[in-house]
């Protein structure tokens, strides 16, 4: 059995830096678990502190229950696939599969015996007699998960492994890796910078900046509730819109975000109760692309013009870069990106969606997924999930 | 004229002056040897004749084979891959050392390459003493020691360019394998290495074997290595120039074959580190 738990594991360099900061993190036998950032935010670090490859500051780590903050790499029974790949170059494939068995001690029939299974796993058959150079990428990268699935590990530790593959052969191990996973049943710890990894591959995910933890659970949680702006814009394609605003209370009993571009969005009933103690303090309204709509296909879609800087055509879709119009407020210095561009706004539209740069059109906006983040702290300021509530 | 014209003529100039830069840098290069090669097959009495080739004869090789030089250059060939053999492991743990490690930090890393920039003649005499009461005087064991030991800072500092050139994704990939540390440097780093070690240990052979200073003072006739044996071939009855000549071109004789053989892994070693 195979939990990894980190107990507010943190790795402090020489200069005073940290690299990780109290990670407190428990992944249970069998979870694949996502760690995803941007480049420098801790999350290879972590994973090889948890390979032991690097030493732990401060904190304990336990694998299966013990600690193995002393104990050295070959013991904790875990194996890394590299970004790299990391075969050994002198070594045919059969060679790199069989290292880590022969360092054990394994008996000659039983390594050939995993060896086959793996390649034939693998669809290495063919070629365990070249050397790594002899290989594509993407058949260097098969080796790599063969010669850490011969060994049978408690955990298998992937350390952007997909990162340098082309887009189609990325998408294809994507979907192996799942694959594996159910089959093997192992943990499997995978780091990546790539979003669509992050959602798709994993039972749950780890955000990590700065050497933090900042948010984990199921990718579509995640998706769903982001704890911050960072969160927030970090994992989507094009990011959550964040729109300067101020919360002023509406006629009746209602809400409204009032943006600094002059627009005005009505808040969902269901989210006044949470959102009421703000009533005319500054806030960031998140958007996310995707609640942008062309027509007003639910009665409860707000209008909002927004004036066309770009269209991307994608192929499936079209992305519109615009500006809010409206009446300016002159409240412009909670812009979240800190630069004196204009804020600009992504929606994601339908391919069909056709309109010249300069022109001003109607788009409808589906208010019920919005947030509402402290321009401070950029924190999200908390409301009831959607997940798992019907509309 | 067509504007193809105007392009081709300044090209065709500038390669032509080009390779006439060339010519004549490979002439001033070339010439020297080409006449000590020529001047190692002409009679003594010939030798300093203007003539391209007053006669051919191989006496100068016969000569010299069959008095002290062949045995000199027994002595050079085991001297030298001793010295090399001896100072390699010491290089290469050395170097791993500095290069993954750390050991040291930088300023042991200056002190290695200090010990090259003292003047050898400042060595030679202590080291004479020295050798002389441990009874390593006029041996060549003596003299593989101090070879080895003058090539080991200059070995340790190619090793260890060599060395950090290597991901060490390697190595790490071979611990959580189940190998030690010294387990991955053992059956992975050396191994990926040798290429660079090659290449460390042909040009500390090349330096071994052209070290005039040091084999001088410590060798005697019998344990005399080549540039020994050539400078005594300067006698009290003038240069023997044609012997002389012979003498160079067998010294770097086993130098142009085995430059020939590895060249490959010299360029590879010596540029490994930047290109990776």
């Amino acid at each position: 059995m195979a939990s990894i738990e980190l107990d507010r594991v943190s790795k402090l360099y020489g200069n005073g830096n940290y690299g990780v900061h109290e990670v407190d993190l428990t992944i249970p036998d069998g979870e694949f678990v996502i760690f995803l950032g941007p480049s420098g935010c801790g999350k290879s670090t972590t994973l090889r502190m948890i390979a032991g490859l690097e030493s732990i500051s401060s904190g304990d780590l336990r694998i299966g229950g013990k600690s193995v903050a002393n104990v050295a790499p070959r013991d904790r029974n875990v194996a890394v696939v590299f970004q790299s790949y990391a075969l050994y170059p002198h070594m045919s494939v059969r060679q790199n599969m069989a290292f880590g068995l022969k360092m054990r001690g394994t008996d000659a029939a039983v390594i050939d015996a995993k060896i086959a299974d793996a390649a034939n796993l693998l669809g290495l058959q063919s070629l365990l007699g070249r050397k790594p150079a002899a290989l594509s990428g993407g058949q260097r990268q098969r080796v790599a998960l063969g010669r850490a699935i011969v060994r049978e590990p408690a955990a298998f530790l992937l350390d952007e492994p997909l990162s340098n593959l082309d887009a189609q052969l990325r998408a294809e191990m994507r979907l192996e890796l799942v694959k594996l996973h159910r089959r093997l049943g192992r943990t499997i710890v995978h780091v990546t910078h790539d979003q669509v990894e992050a959602m798709t591959m994993g039972d749950r995910i780890c955000i990590m900046r700065d050497g933090r933890l900042v948010q984990a659970g199921r990718p579509l949680e995640v998706y769903a509730d982001p704890v911050n702006t960072f969160v927030a814009r970090f994992l989507a394609t094009p990011p959550m819109n964040l729109i300067p605003a101020t919360l002023q209370a509406a006629p009746g009993e209602g809400l409204s975000v009032l943006t600094d571009s002059g627009a005005v969005l009505a808040v969902p009933a269901r989210h006044r109760n949470a959102y009421g103690e703000r009533v005319g303090r500054r806030v960031i309204l998140g958007v996310r692309a995707e609640d942008f709509h062309e027509s007003p296909d639910k009665p409860d879609w707000q209008k909002i013009a927004v004036r066309v800087v770009a269209v991307e055509a994608l192929g499936a879709e079209n992305v519109l870069i615009g500006q809010i119009a409206g009446q300016p407020t002159g409240k412009d210095d909670a812009r979240p990106t800190g630069d004196d561009k204009p804020l600009e706004i992504a929606a994601r539209l339908s391919r069909y969606f056709t309109a010249p740069v300069g022109s001003t059109v109607e788009l409808y906006i589906d208010p019920l997924p919005m947030h509402l983040f402290d321009p401070e702290t950029e924190l999200v300021i908390a409301r009831p999930s959607l997940m798992g509530a019907t509309r | 004229m067509t504007s193809m014209d105007r392009n081709e003529r300044p090209a065709f100039r500038r390669r032509f002056g080009l390779h006439f830069g060339l010519i004549v840098v490979c002439a001033i290069v070339l010439l020297p040897p080409l006449w000590v090669l020529r001047t190692s097959f002409v009679p003594e009495q010939l030798s300093y004749s203007n003539e391209l080739m007053p006669a051919f004869t191989t006496d100068n090789y016969s000569a010299l084979l069959s008095g002290r030089f062949g045995q000199s250059y027994l002595n050079s060939l085991i001297v030298a891959l001793g010295s090399v053999l001896l100072a390699l492991p010491f290089a290469a743990t050395t170097g791993y050392a500095f290069a993954r490690f750390r050991t040291g930090g930088r300023w042991a890393r200056f002190a290695v390459l200090a010990t090259q920039m003292l003047p050898p003649v400042a060595l030679v005499l202590p080291t004479f003493t020295l050798f002389r009461s441990l009874e390593l005087s006029n041996s060549l064991t003596g003299l593989i020691i101090v070879y080895a030991a003058l090539n080991l800072p200059f070995l340790t500092w190619i090793l260890m360019g060599f060395f950090e050139g290597i991901p060490v994704d390697l190595e790490w990939a071979a611990m959580t394998d189940g190998a030690t540390a010294w387990g991955a440097f053992w059956r992975i780093v050396l191994p990926v290495s040798m290429p660079g070690i090659a290449a460390a240990g042909v040009l500390g052979f090349i330096l071994a074997w052209n070290e005039f200073l040091f084999a001088l003072v410590l060798s005697g006739p019998k344990t005399a290595t080549i540039p020994v044996a050539l400078a005594a071939l300067q006698t009290s009855n003038g240069v023997q120039i044609a012997k002389v000549s012979a003498g160079v071109v067998l010294a770097i004789l086993p130098l142009v074959v085995a430059s020939r053989f590895i060249q490959r892994f010299i360029v590879q070693g010596l540029t490994f580190g930047s290109v990776k």
